[in-house]
């Protein structure tokens, strides 16, 4: 991939990296202010809502200490995007062994979500929410990551670990699932 | 909500939600949206989602980026740092694999010879090499080297103690059968071995029984 290829956001965050390198600590704090919030909503979205400044952090730590083995092959932001979900993993299974429950299985995961309680601002927001709590994880992740993210289905195959198709078809489904819920 | 079964536009939606599509993929999905009810009123909720969805918790920003440590350029290992480990590496071994062996040849090693013995003789324990051919016609009494001449291989190791004078069968002799001044010939002799360590018996051998040989002969 070459610059002229590059979008101006990903051209923007390549430069911001290199000056990040050549000491300029300021150039940090600008891919921060740059991606922050669209980790967080990540976060917010499938992961655990009190604990979303502390994965962030983490993310941008871990991000920021292993910078040289991002690539470019796909955006800062999906790197991110995947930084972000590996901790919310390993968070999720940490309590999981807390509570020494037994393993959760990906169908019955969905009261895992409680992360959008308290932000519900009306009826149709209340039902949004419900409906997106309903989910199952890969689903809600998929789900997130293209209609508040904008991603590709390229873009979500690489953060969710699966292919083009699958994401396709679990966007599609959660769709389905979505529409049957607001319709009941 | 009905579905549109155009699926390929509906698959392009979110695409168009977030203003990702070229122009020639935007008008078409627009001409679609103007005769298209349900897929107009998909993208009405895909964007009171994408509403729900992108309420954003508050994230301190600075105190984010005040986690970030100064970058730290990786270290890279140069070929010199590779031989250099290499090498280390072989030098251990090689030593370890020496110390092993002359650890080996420090212990007493009892060496049989001397006239034909009886059939009937038990064979000695030979320990080292070169000498197990000789076991059926060794002496009975099995000799044992003096400590210094072994100990040469491990300079720092205690000699072994050095065996009784009867034990000590030499060219069909004993160290009793010699004679005050061969006795001090050979004291003289094994004092004057160097330290280096030798594993080769038969000039040890050849050392101390030379002279003897030849008294027997």
């Amino acid at each position: 991939m070459t610059d002229v290829a590059l979008p101006t956001d990903e051209r923007t965050d390549l430069d911001l990296i290199s000056r990040w390198k050549a000491g300029e600590q300021r150039a940090a704090t600008l891919l921060v202010e740059r991606h922050a919030s669209a980790v967080a909503r990540f976060v917010a979205s499938v992961g655990g809502r009190d604990d979303v400044e502390e994965v962030v952090q983490d993310t941008f730590v871990r991000a920021f200490a292993s910078i040289d083995g991002f690539r470019g092959e796909s955006s800062l932001r999906t790197w991110l995007f995947t930084i972000a979900r590996r901790l919310v993993l390993d968070r999720r299974r940490a309590t999981r062994r807390r509570r020494e429950q037994v393993e959760v299985h990906e169908s019955d995961a969905a009261t895992e979500y409680d992360s959008l309680d308290g932000v519900v601002a009306d009826e149709t927001q209340r039902r949004l929410q419900s409906a997106l709590k309903k989910l199952s994880p890969t689903q809600r992740e998929v789900f997130v990551l293209r209609v508040s993210e904008g991603m590709s289905y390229a873009e979500i195959a690489d953060t969710v670990g699966t292919t083009e198709g699958a994401a396709r078809v679990h966007y599609h489904n959660a769709m389905r699932t979505i529409k049957e819920l607001l319709d009941d | 909500m009905i579905d549109c079964p155009n699926g390929e536009v509906r698959d392009l939606l979110p695409d168009y939600l977030h203003d990702r599509l070229d122009s020639s993929a935007r008008i078409s999905v627009e001409r679609h949206l103007a005769e298209c009810a349900a897929c107009r009123d998909e993208l009405a909720l895909l964007r009171d989602l994408r509403g729900t969805l992108q309420r954003t918790p508050h994230i301190d920003v600075a105190s984010v980026a005040a986690a970030i440590p100064a970058y730290q350029p990786p270290v890279r290992k140069s070929w010199a740092n590779g031989w250099r480990a290499a090498a280390a590496i072989a030098a251990i071994a090689i030593g370890g694999t020496s110390i092993a062996l002359m650890g080996r040849a420090g212990k007493p090693t009892q060496v049989a010879q001397g006239p034909i013995a009886t059939p009937a003789a038990p064979a000695p324990d030979v320990g080292v090499r070169g000498t197990a051919a000789a076991a059926p016609h060794t002496v009975t009494e099995p000799v044992t080297q003096p400590a210094p001449m072994v100990a040469r291989a491990e300079p720092s190791v205690k000699p072994a103690p050095a065996p009784r004078g009867e034990e000590l069968a030499i060219a069909g002799g004993t160290i009793a059968d010699l004679s005050d001044g061969e006795l001090s010939d050979l004291i003289g002799d094994l004092d004057s071995l160097d330290a280096v360590p030798s594993t080769d018996v038969e000039s040890a051998e050849s050392l101390l029984t030379g002279r003897h040989r030849g008294r027997h002969e």
